[in-house]
Parts: C-alpha cells; sequence; structure tokens
C-alpha cells in the first residue's frame, strides 16, 4: 500500500514555500533606509544625516527612493523582485523597543508570535521538526507558540548523532519499525527519515552557494547561506527568523549604521541570487519595531520615532513602492515630530501569509 | 525595571540557608539526594508478561505520566485479580492526600519563588518565574506519586489556558498555578471556574480587567466573556449567542486587578462604578439589576450548571482519558457523573474508568504529547535528574513548554498535531540513553536491564507487553536497547 507523506517531502515538498522573517533590532531610521526624494523639510530637519539628494537610489517616481548602501536590493527592485514600504509600522505608541518588538512580533496584544500562530493554524498538514528554524541563539517571540520551531547556529543541530557518535544502526532500525507501522506515526517516521538523510547528505557535500552567489562572513550572511541550503534541500523549511542588530542610532547615526545596510543589502541579495528561480516560492520580510524621531538630535543621532520601513522580497511578482512617504511637516509629524504609521505592519504581512498558506486562518493568526 | 535582584539573591540564599536547616533537623537517613527527590527506595522491578498490553500497564500509561520501572509490580501486588489492583490503585490516586508525597515535595520546595506570595511575585525577573515554575511541573509530574493529581493540574491548565507571556501573566501565572489549578484540581469544577474567574492571572490573560463600564458610551470587553462560555464551560457548541456573551460581559464589568502600588500589584478588586448595575439574561435565566458583585455568582452558577457543560467537560475527559474520539456512550455517563454531582471532579473521573470504553477498548491509542512523551521516558528510566534545564529546551524544540502555548483554547490533546515531533522525541530517547542531554540528567541502562532481568524484561517494563520479534532484533543489532525502545512507535503511545 503505497502510504502518502505527511509534508516534508512526499506531501506538498516541491510545493514548499518558505517565508524569511529579518527583524532589525533596535529600531532602524526609515527616513536614511528609504529617504524622501525631493523634499526640502528633510534637509532642514537633518543638517548632517540627511542622504544628498544625487545620491539617493530612486524607485520609479515614488517620493522615496533607496540609501545607496542598499544599492544591492535596488538591483532587485528593478528586475521586479522588491517592495518597499515607507511610513509603516504598528498601533504601538510607546516608543519602547520592548513593547514596540513585542507587539510587532506577537502581531496583536496577545500571547505568543505571527509566524507561530500561522505554523499552527494554517492549512496542510501539520508542521515537523524542521518547519520552523530560528538562526541564532534564542527563540524570537514571533515564532512563540509554533507546534515546532528550532533554534540553530549552524545545520550540525539537526542530527540525530553529531554529538553522540554514530547513529546509522539506530536510524536503519528506526526505519524498520516505523516502516510497518500503520498508525499517524509511519508516514511522519518515514519523512523525517528522508530529511535527515538529505541535511546528511548536505552536511557532507557543503555545496558552495549557486549562481555565483558570494556571502559575507558575517552571522547575517552565514545565517541566510544556511537558510538557503535547507530552502534548496526541500526538507521542509517553511519559516526562518533571524534578526540583524544594531540599529539603535541615538549616537553618531551614520557610522553605526551604514555598515549594517551595506551588510543587510548584500546578504539579502547573495540570497536572492543564490536561490535564483526559487525565489518564487520564497518571501524574504524586513521590519524592525519602530523608525526614529524625523529631526536628528543634538549627537548627530536620532530618537525613538513611530513609522518606519519595511522590504519584501522576492515570493510573486512586486516591485514597487507600497503607499508613498507622507510630508514631513508640523501637523502632519505624529507625537514629538515621528513619521506617521500609514500603514499597518500586518496589512503588509496578511497577503504574504494567504499566499504561503494561511486558508481560513488569518483570524487566528491576528485576533482582533 | 521592577525586579531588584539583591532581594531575589539575599531572598534565595535565606531560603537556602532555611532549608539547610531542615535537612540537618531530619532524621540521618534522609540523604542530600533523598532531598532533591533523587532517591528513594524502588520495589522490585517484575514487568509485564502479556503479548499486548495488560489492563494494569494500561490504567497506568492512561492515568499516570507512565509507570516506574517497580510500579507495575507494585500495583499488581495490590490485589488479587488485575480488576481489583486497578480499582486499589484508583482508589489511592483518587484520594491523594493521603499518599505521603514527601520526597516530590521536598524536591519542589528549592523552587521558592512559585511559593512566594502574590505581591512578591513581582520581586522576581520574570524569566526566573517561568524557569522555576516549569521545572516545578517537570518535577511534580516526575517524581509526584499524586500521578493522577498531577495529571489533571496538567488538563485544567490547558482547560484554564494562560500562556506566561501575555502582559503581567509572567508574574501572575504562578500564583494561578497554585491557587486555582493545583488547588482544585479534583475539587469542584464551580470551585475551579470561580478561582480562575477571579485569578489575576486570567483576568490579565483575557482582558477581563479591562471590562468596565462606567458610562453609557462604554461597553463592556467581551474577551473572558467569551472564552468563559466557549472554552471553559459550554463549549462551542454549547448552545448560547452572542447576546449572552455580551450578557455575561456585563454581568463580569467591574472586575479589574491593581497594576500599581508596591504591595498591592496583583490584588483583584471590583469597582462598582465600573460595573454595569443594570439587569441582564443570560442563557434565559433573569438577573435583577442592583446584583453588583454578586452577578458573578449568578453568572458561574448558570454557566457551571448548564447541561452543555457536563457534556464539553465530559467529552474533554473522555478524550484525555479514553480516545481522540470517545463513543457518545462513554462521553453521556460521564456527564451524567458530572451533573449529578454538581461538578465534583473525582466523581466524574470515576465515571470515566468505569466506562467500558477505558476498560476495554483499544490500548496504546493515545499519542504521549512531547511533555509526557519526556516524563514518561525520565520515569521509565528512572532517570535521576538535578537540572531540567535542558528537558525545557526539547519542550520548546517540540512546541509543548507548559504554560507557553499561544491561544486560550490550550495544547491539543490528540494525535494529529503532534506528529512533526518524531525528529526530536528520538534525539532525545538517542540523548537520554547516552548519557548526553545534559551533565545534570542520568541514566544507567546497565542496571535497569539487569533489574528488570534481561532486555527482554527492560521492553516489557516500558512497553507495557512483552517485545514483538521486529523490537527484540533491533535491540540485538543495535546494541542500544534503551534508546531503540524510548524513540521506537511503540513507547509514543499510552
Amino acid at each position: 500500500m503505497a502510504v502518502k507523506g505527511t509534508g516534508i517531502i512526499s506531501g506538498n515538498g516541491d510545493e514548499q514555500r518558505a517565508l524569511v522573517v529579518v527583524f532589525l533590532r533596535g529600531g532602524a531610521d526609515g527616513l536614511t533606509m528609504v529617504p524622501p526624494v525631493g523634499n526640502g523639510e528633510y534637509y532642514k530637519v537633518r543638517p548632517t544625516l540627511a542622504v544628498p539628494e544625487g545620491d539617493i537610489l530612486k524607485l520609479g517616481d515614488a517620493n522615496c527612493g533607496l540609501n545607496p548602501a542598499l544599492s544591492g536590493i535596488h538591483e532587485i527592485y528593478k528586475n521586479g523582485g522588491l517592495t518597499v514600504v515607507p511610513a509603516v509600522g504598528s498601533n504601538d505608541d510607546t516608543r519602547s523597543h520592548f513593547y514596540a518588538q513585542d507587539l510587532m512580533e506577537h502581531g496583536c496584544p496577545v500571547a505568543g508570535g505571527w509566524l507561530g500562530r500561522f505554523l499552527r493554524f494554517r492549512d496542510g498538514a501539520p508542521p515537523t521538526a524542521l518547519s520552523a528554524i530560528a538562526l541564532g541563539k534564542a527563540m524570537p517571540e514571533v515564532l512563540r507558540g509554533a507546534p515546532a520551531a528550532t533554534v540553530m547556529e549552524s545545520m550540525d543541530t539537526f542530527s540525530l548523532g553529531s554529538k553522540f557518535g554514530p547513529t546509522a544502526k539506530l536510524q536503519t532500525e528506526l526505519g524498520a519499525l516505523y516502516g510497518k507501522d500503520e498508525s499517524i506515526l509511519g508516514p511522519a517516521a518515514r519523512d523525517t527519515l528522508q530529511a535527515l538523510d538529505r541535511l546528511e547528505k548536505l552536511r557532507s557535500e557543503d555545496l558552495p552557494p549557486m549562481n555565483g552567489a558570494e556571502y559575507g562572513d558575517d552571522s547575517f550572511s552565514n545565517g541566510l547561506r544556511q537558510a538557503a541550503r535547507l530552502i534548496r534541500a526541500r526538507v521542509g523549511l517553511e519559516a526562518v527568523s533571524l534578526d540583524l542588530d544594531g540599529w539603535d542610532s541615538h549616537f553618531a547615526q551614520e557610522p553605526l549604521i551604514m555598515p549594517l545596510m551595506t551588510r543587510l543589502s548584500d546578504g539579502l541579495a547573495a540570497f536572492h541570487r543564490d536561490l535564483g528561480e526559487l525565489m518564487q516560492k520564497v518571501t524574504v520580510v524586513v521590519m524592525t519595531e519602530f523608525g526614529r524621531r524625523v529631526a536628528e538630535n543634538s549627537s548627530f543621532g536620532t530618537d525613538h520615532g513611530r513609522g518606519g520601513a519595511m522590504l519584501v522580497m522576492g515570493g510573486a511578482e512586486r516591485g514597487n513602492v507600497f503607499g508613498e512617504l507622507p510630508e514631513l511637516e508640523t501637523g502632519i509629524l505624529v507625537g514629538p515630530g515621528d513619521v506617521p504609521v500609514e500603514t499597518d505592519y500586518r496589512d503588509i504581512l496578511k497577503p504574504i501569509l494567504t499566499q504561503h498558506g494561511a486558508g481560513d486562518s488569518m483570524a487566528e493568526i491576528f485576533p482582533t | 525595571m521592577k525586579q531588584r535582584e539583591s532581594d531575589e539573591v539575599s531572598r534565595r540564599h535565606f531560603m537556602r540557608a532555611a532549608a539547610g536547616f531542615t535537612l540537618f533537623s531530619t532524621s540521618s537517613c534522609e540523604r542530600v539526594e533523598d532531598w532533591l527527590g533523587l532517591g528513594g527506595k524502588e520495589g522490585p522491578v517484575v514487568p509485564p508478561t502479556g503479548e499486548g498490553i495488560d489492563l494494569i500497564s494500561h490504567v497506568l500509561n492512561r492515568t499516570t505520566f507512565g509507570p516506574t520501572p517497580s510500579e507495575y509490580a507494585r500495583v499488581k501486588g495490590l490485589a488479587d485479580t488485575e480488576e481489583s489492583a486497578i480499582a486499589a490503585f484508583l482508589d489511592e490516586q483518587l484520594e491523594p492526600d493521603e499518599l505521603e508525597d514527601n520526597r516530590a515535595q521536598r524536591a519542589v520546595r528549592r523552587f521558592e519563588a512559585i511559593h512566594a506570595p502574590l505581591g512578591e511575585m513581582y520581586e522576581y525577573k520574570e524569566a526566573f518565574l517561568l524557569e522555576q515554575l516549569t521545572r516545578a511541573t517537570l518535577v511534580r509530574a516526575t517524581r509526584s506519586k499524586r500521578q493522577l493529581f498531577e495529571v489533571m493540574a496538567h488538563f485544567w491548565s490547558d482547560h484554564f489556558n494562560i500562556d506566561v507571556s501575555k502582559k503581567e501573566c509572567r508574574w501572575l501565572k504562578a500564583a494561578d498555578d497554585r491557587e486555582v489549578i493545583r488547588k482544585n484540581a479534583l475539587g469542584n469544577f464551580s470551585d475551579l471556574v470561580r478561582a480562575s474567574a477571579l485569578s489575576p492571572a486570567m483576568l490579565w490573560y483575557l482582558d477581563g480587567r479591562e471590562n468596565r463600564k462606567r458610562n453609557s458610551s462604554e461597553t463592556p470587553n467581551e474577551n473572558y466573556a467569551r472564552e468563559l462560555l466557549e472554552l471553559h464551560t459550554l463549549g462551542v457548541d454549547g448552545g448560547y449567542a452572542q447576546k449572552d456573551v455580551m450578557e455575561v460581559a456585563r454581568c463580569l464589568s467591574g472586575w479589574t486587578v491593581r497594576d500599581k502600588g508596591r504591595f498591592h500589584k496583583g490584588r483583584v478588586e471590583f469597582f462598582s462604578d465600573a460595573h454595569d448595575d443594570g439587569s441582564k439574561t443570560v442563557l434565559g435565566h433573569e438577573i435583577a439589576s442592583g446584583g453588583g458583585e454578586k452577578d458573578l455568582d449568578d453568572v458561574l452558577e448558570i454557566v457551571c450548571e448548564h447541561a452543555s457543560t457536563a457534556r464539553y467537560l465530559a467529552k474533554k475527559l473522555c478524550i484525555r482519558f479514553i480516545a481522540d474520539e470517545p463513543s457518545n456512550e462513554s462521553i453521556e455517563a460521564t456527564a451524567k457523573a458530572f451533573s449529578s454531582s454538581r461538578g465534583d471532579i473525582l466523581t466524574t473521573l470515576r465515571a470515566v474508568f468505569a466506562t467500558d470504553e477505558f476498560l476495554t477498548g483499544a490500548r496504546g491509542q493515545k499519542l504521549k504529547r512531547p511533555f509526557e512523551f519526556i516524563v514518561s521516558a525520565l520515569r521509565g528510566t528512572r532517570a535521576k535528574v538535578s537540572s531540567e534545564m535542558d528537558l525545557v529546551d526539547y519542550l520548546i524544540r517540540m512546541g509543548h513548554a507548559p504554560f507557553q502555548y499561544p491561544t486560550p483554547d490550550g495544547y491539543p490533546d490528540v494525535a494529529s498535531p503532534w506528529t512533526g515531533t518524531l525528529l526530536w522525541r528520538w534525539h532525545f530517547a538517542i540523548a537520554l540513553s547516552r548519557n548526553e542531554v545534559s551533565e545534570e540528567i542520568e541514566v544507567d541502562q546497565d542496571e535497569l536491564i539487569e533489574k528488570a532481568g534481561g532486555e527482554e524484561g527492560l521492553s516489557a517494563s516500558l512497553l507495557g507487553r512483552i517485545p514483538s520479534k521486529e523490537e527484540l532484533a533491533g535491540i540485538e543489532r543495535t546494541g542500544e536497547p534503551l534508546a531503540l525502545l524510548l524513540a521506537s512507535p511503540g513507547f509514543q503511545w499510552r
């Protein structure tokens, strides 16, 4: 009797989509990443930090562009693979990193993360051990509540044997015992064993990135490289979370965040090139807890604000700017002079999650 | 931040010193190991001999977190027949206060934060509180002799689910576990619901604290009212309407929990000026105006005594103890006991255990959820555990860390959502048997085999039946009986 698999490989493995969530922790300055175009006010309130008009990478005729440090992903934009969202954020107005990150990862003032709930309530076969991965040292809030999620720094985590000596004999015998299992566990076990084989192969081969992609040796790029390998190996990966920290630029912002933007852009560009055609089934979302104050402060930095920027790469055809950057004038700015939140970040996420198979579960993923 | 680490540290030192004093003042036969809950005398190990899972193993699988190696023989020795033996065992479990449980209680005492008065819980770091609560939960499930009580505490923690990551639940859940769940786990359902309704953690978790009507423009917050009906009492198909949800919310308006003040944080209070004091109709029952805080008692009486509640609770208990899809007959017998005893949990459980389906239905057909898998492996191997944190890592990977389920319905209690956890089950089985989970967790495979009278005995003791030819052949070929058995299909079910 042919037994249908539960999802890792034999199920919808070939149709498997993966969502990569990149969180820029610390509150990335939207007006530096996605600066306004042709806006005199910007140069008045940011005398030292504004991106010179001539340097801004244009996004069609949108009223905002990309920082030159993001040139790698600007190429992707030009080929229709990137959406830029200015003035986006959550309704948290505490301007506290902790609260704003919590809310953005939880999705609403409930417990548990939206990505975790997506995995738990989406359509299709239940997630597997390899469905969700947090690249790093700790489980991020966004994945909290997932039915299965693994924190890993390297692919060796996914092995029965790396730490304890060989397990080949045990794997063979488990294959035999579960091979005869007619319960719901039988197909799940066979999928798991196949995934372990694929991972073993992946580890032993250590294939270079494809399509001439070159990753940097920073931990962010390395994380993306691991994610690309796992996606390519079709082991059932559906959700990846990784962070790029260090955006809290109260003091001397430019030397702090320029290298971060370069790292972000180069990492994403390498990932995009590496996966090639597979990017049709992969979406990368770049988000941050809030943008920063419009006016720079006295120490060449910026303070916590509201609306920030979000980037969406891959998935369906994209290549546009969602919404527009509001005018930076009194009466439009909110609170102590911050970009208003014109787009709720969940309105960006919802169609993406739908595309990734959320089915009818949106009310559970983002309860009101 | 609110916590003061220095206080926490000094309290811990004080508690350690106090605990040390207790240690020296008790009789000399209690060694440090005993105090940590690691030691204890073990009776003889006489494994089951049936080809299928026998009645005693079945009852132990279903009503406990899995048998320890000697438990099977002990229970068998309680009476002459299997039927009388399990009756005696269940009697014992249904009166947990009569069961001496010093060792587990001592082991839990070292988690001093969870014993702190409500107001003082805020003085701990939230991660530390969660760690203590989680470890205590693992220790109790593994070590306590009051196994059915622990299983029911686990059941109610799902039924009245609170995720610690929501706001002040971070501090307050430990008190909810103590004052709501454990206090009433085998008591009366109405008391349990009432305690939960007025639990500071629940008031935070389901926004009851925001439910107020101070003027005509304010509308009550319905969140708790809805879950009270949908999840805690009548069930989603229990026959209530949106109007009932709104009326229940009106009845419960005005109850809140203090979120300020050093000594008052976490205190539950009723403000009559925030209460909607008009008349209400809940599920066809009139509640006259002017009831004030008494409205809560009226509402809880109406919902707890509703026929749908009996049936909903009966079904959930049958799913826990009998099958993922229990028969109507079992549900009805259980519901009847629930109704006629007015929600007495012991009476209801006796009815579950008296159903034909429980006694003679399919055995080994309830998938152990990850928590149950891990605890049953620790019990079955008599693992010595001096730190539980690495166990928590496994639970997180398998999506079953206590008190961390994201939505109010609690962790699912049926098999299908859990099939993706095999990789980590195998990982754990191998790590545990090779003593590689951590330096704080130790099993002695050779001793287990010796006490069980060989590898076949060890298999029977873990599986509740003698091993199949295939299982024995696998053990032979791998030379790793414990790893293979714990990872095998047979050990995943209860």
